[in-house]
């Protein structure tokens, strides 16, 4: 079977760190053509990863690509995906999908007008310690959820446009752009969200550095989200559940169970998964560009799509307690009841 | 993986309400070869608290299957104790679902083993089906990595062993080259999904030791109608002993075997360490029955002291590679981001330090 020809819309340090990697690491891609609205930063992407197109306009992708990439800022994901998506292309499309759900559902709408594979970059999905997680939860391992609790936060980041900051163009602050990784794991992992309660130190002009989201799922257990770009928090999600817990890693590879029935636990308090010494690149990215491969030859599913992507959104456009039309300010303590 | 002095798994309790509070040991002679039901209804009769009055769901059998060759030879165990523990298990809870479990391996020679083959052509296959037991070989199975301490390689284990089950271990009565002798705590080695264990065998006595703490056996049988001495495990002759040792705890059937065979416990390196890490001595359990015991021969090749020496020599090896990574690792990352390495890392260094 042919390669597929892929493009990359956005030049920039996230298509550069995750997503060139990923493309290298699935053979049955072909890297194809670079759209960047700045041309300098496009054809020096272009010259330096190998793309033999690169261009500054959209519509000049027609007929070159057979799936593209979209890291663009939140506020351009829906307009250019559905763009794409209606010319038949296929998308992998950066989280968070889009700022609200009216955007989400146009992004859907034209995937299946276009009849194109449309999967939303919740990679984490990916990593080995959470898909390992999944399985042992979906055996029952810690019996039913009770309790989600998660955390996120680094001071450390790459330096961001303006547009990351702006409530309008992106939709949000830590809980969307950080947040909605783990709000994502907690739907897989747990189930709907039902009620959310939300705090954060947004401002009329400003997104938010710190959130804090207390949420009811859909089976009654309870949580809590803590985010931050300001703040060195753990990274992690721990599940408890009636018969034992797990402690596992978002930025790491750590996983650690403890169950009250199994036999391992006997004498052990826990169990640790194995964290190796000098890690692997994280692969997630690579797994997650080969899903999406994989379906569009039909042989699996997209694990994240339109959907699932459209959920994580909901939960975080519910939590601002924001109309579902388009983005509004945000501040203070919204309560948000399906 | 940090292990637990706290009894704080009321689930996982609830078998150990059932047995004797202290180890036990049963030593049944069993001249008749044939009349393993006989020996099952004496251990009945003499100690019947070593056998569970309740069963969970699952029972989990390991036989020791480290070679294709007869259970004759001393080297494997003999399929026939299938029929008599399904049938004893079985009057215990009716709807109990048993499972014996062996893994692929290579085996010291280099020669790769296939369990499934090993099942077949010891007659697993078909004792299993007529008794409707199941056979798994855990190197197919599901399986996850976890660290044991002291041991710088990842270990992966069946995912088995995170389910609920009652654990019958039947060893064999055996001498072993590195370990001086072998019984149940070193039939738990199987346990292992990775056919290939060499790269542990430098680290084999807390491998062994953190095995037994994992998968503990709530039942252990040492096969010692026939032993094996010479170089062992799979190296040597037969040695008819008629008895067997019956156990609610391994370290007590081990060293009772130990006794059997004439071989100072203190020799044998992983008795040493389950006793150490178990804060135990090899005495202070009850023994009933009486042993017969006669010196095995030990015949270690010739190579044994120059095979320990390798150990040792891989040890450090493997323990100055991963300091140089350490070391490797926080170089580059002191060049690629030292503001970050400065507040982040030095500190916890420090800390680490100062609570060393």
């Amino acid at each position: 079977m042919d390669r597929l020809r892929i493009g990359i819309v956005g030049a920039g340090p996230v298509a550069e760190r995750y997503h060139m990697p990923a493309i290298r690491g699935v053979p049955e891609v072909r890297a194809t053509a670079v759209v960047d609205t700045d041309a300098d930063r496009a054809r020096h992407f272009a010259d330096r990863y190998g793309f033999p197109l690169w261009t500054t306009q959209l519509a000049e992708l027609g007929g070159t690509v057979d799936v593209v990439v979209v890291a663009l800022p939140n506020g351009l994901h829906a307009s250019v995906s559905c763009e794409l998506l209606s010319h038949g292309i296929h998308v992998l499309c950066e989280k968070p999908m889009a700022r609200n759900i009216t955007e989400c559902q146009s992004m859907v709408d034209a995937a299946k007008r276009g009849g194109a594979k449309l999967c939303i970059g919740h990679n984490r999905r990916f990593r080995t310690n959470l898909r390992l997680l999944k399985q042992l939860l979906e055996k029952g391992l810690i019996g039913d959820i009770v309790r989600v609790d998660a955390e996120e936060g680094s001071k450390v980041d790459w330096p961001r446009s303006s547009a990351y900051f702006d409530p309008v163009r992106s939709g949000g602050g830590s809980l969307m752009d950080v947040g909605i990784h783990s709000i994502d794991l907690v739907r897989w992992f747990a189930g709907e969200f039902r009620q959310v309660e939300y705090s954060g130190n947004a401002t009329p002009s400003v997104v938010e550095s710190d959130a804090e989201l207390r949420f009811t799922l859909a089976n009654g257990a309870q949580g809590k989200l803590t985010t931050s770009r300001s703040r060195e928090l753990n990274k992690q999600i721990r599940i408890t559940g009636t018969e034992g817990f797990a402690e596992v890693g978002l930025w790491g590879d750590n996983l650690r169970i403890r169950s009250n029935k199994g036999k391992a636990f006997q004498h052990f308090r826990h169990l640790d998964a194995y964290v190796s010494r000098r890690p692997a690149a994280d692969v997630s990215f690579v797994l997650q560009l080969g899903n999406l491969v994989n379906a569009i030859r039909g042989i699996e599913r997209v694990l994240v799509d339109g959907e699932e992507g459209m959920a994580a959104v909901d939960v975080v456009c519910r939590a601002y307690g924001v109309a579902a039309v388009a983005p509004v300010l945000h501040a203070g303590v919204s309560v948000g009841p399906r | 993986m940090t292990k637990s002095h706290i009894p704080a798994v009321p689930g996982a309790a609830t078998l150990s309400k059932e047995k004797p509070l202290s180890p036990a040991v049963a030593v049944i002679p069993c001249e008749d070869h044939n009349n393993l039901l006989g020996a099952t209804s004496q251990l009945r009769q003499l100690m019947p608290a070593l056998l569970p009055s309740v069963l969970p769901r699952h029972v989990v059998i390991k036989p020791n299957l480290c070679d294709i060759t007869a259970w004759e030879t001393g080297v494997t165990t003999d399929p026939s104790w299938l029929p008599v523990l399904t049938a004893e298990l079985r009057s215990i809870r009716s709807d109990v679902e048993i499972t014996v479990v062996e893994s692929d391996a290579v085996s010291a020679y280099k020669t790769y083993r296939s369990c499934d083959e090993t099942f077949d052509r010891l007659g697993y296959r078909s004792v299993a089906r007529e008794c409707g037991v199941n056979l798994v070989n855990l190197s197919n199975a599901e399986a996850i990595e976890i660290s044991f301490k002291d041991v710088p390689y990842a270990v992966s284990v069946p995912m088995l062993l995170l389910e609920e089950f009652f654990f019958v271990s039947i060893a064999n009565l055996k001498v072993h080259p590195y370990e001086r002798m072998t019984a149940t705590l070193k039939n738990s080695l199987g346990l292992l999904t990775n056919a290939d264990i060499s790269a542990f065998h430098p680290y084999l006595s807390t491998m062994i030791s953190q095995l037994h703490t994992l998968c503990t056996p709530d039942l252990c049988i040492v096969d010692g109608r026939i032993g094996l001495e010479g170089s062992g495990p799979i190296i040597g002759d037969p040695v008819r002993m008629d008895t067997l040792i019956f156990s609610n705890d391994a370290l007590a059937a081990d060293v009772t075997a130990c006794k059997l065979m004439m071989v100072p416990p203190e020799e044998v390196p992983h008795l040493r360490q389950v006793a150490g890490d178990l804060g135990r001595s090899f005495s202070g359990f009850q023994t009933i029955g009486d042993l017969h015991p006669r010196r095995f021969a030990f015949d270690p090749s010739r190579g044994h002291r120059s095979i320990l020496l390798k150990f040792a020599n891989r040890r450090f090896h493997r323990a100055s590679e991963l300091f140089t990574n350490l070391l490797v690792d926080r170089f580059i990352r002191f060049k690629r981001e030292p503001v970050a390495f400065a507040t982040q890392a030095i500190p916890k260094i420090a800390r680490r330090l100062t609570r060393g």
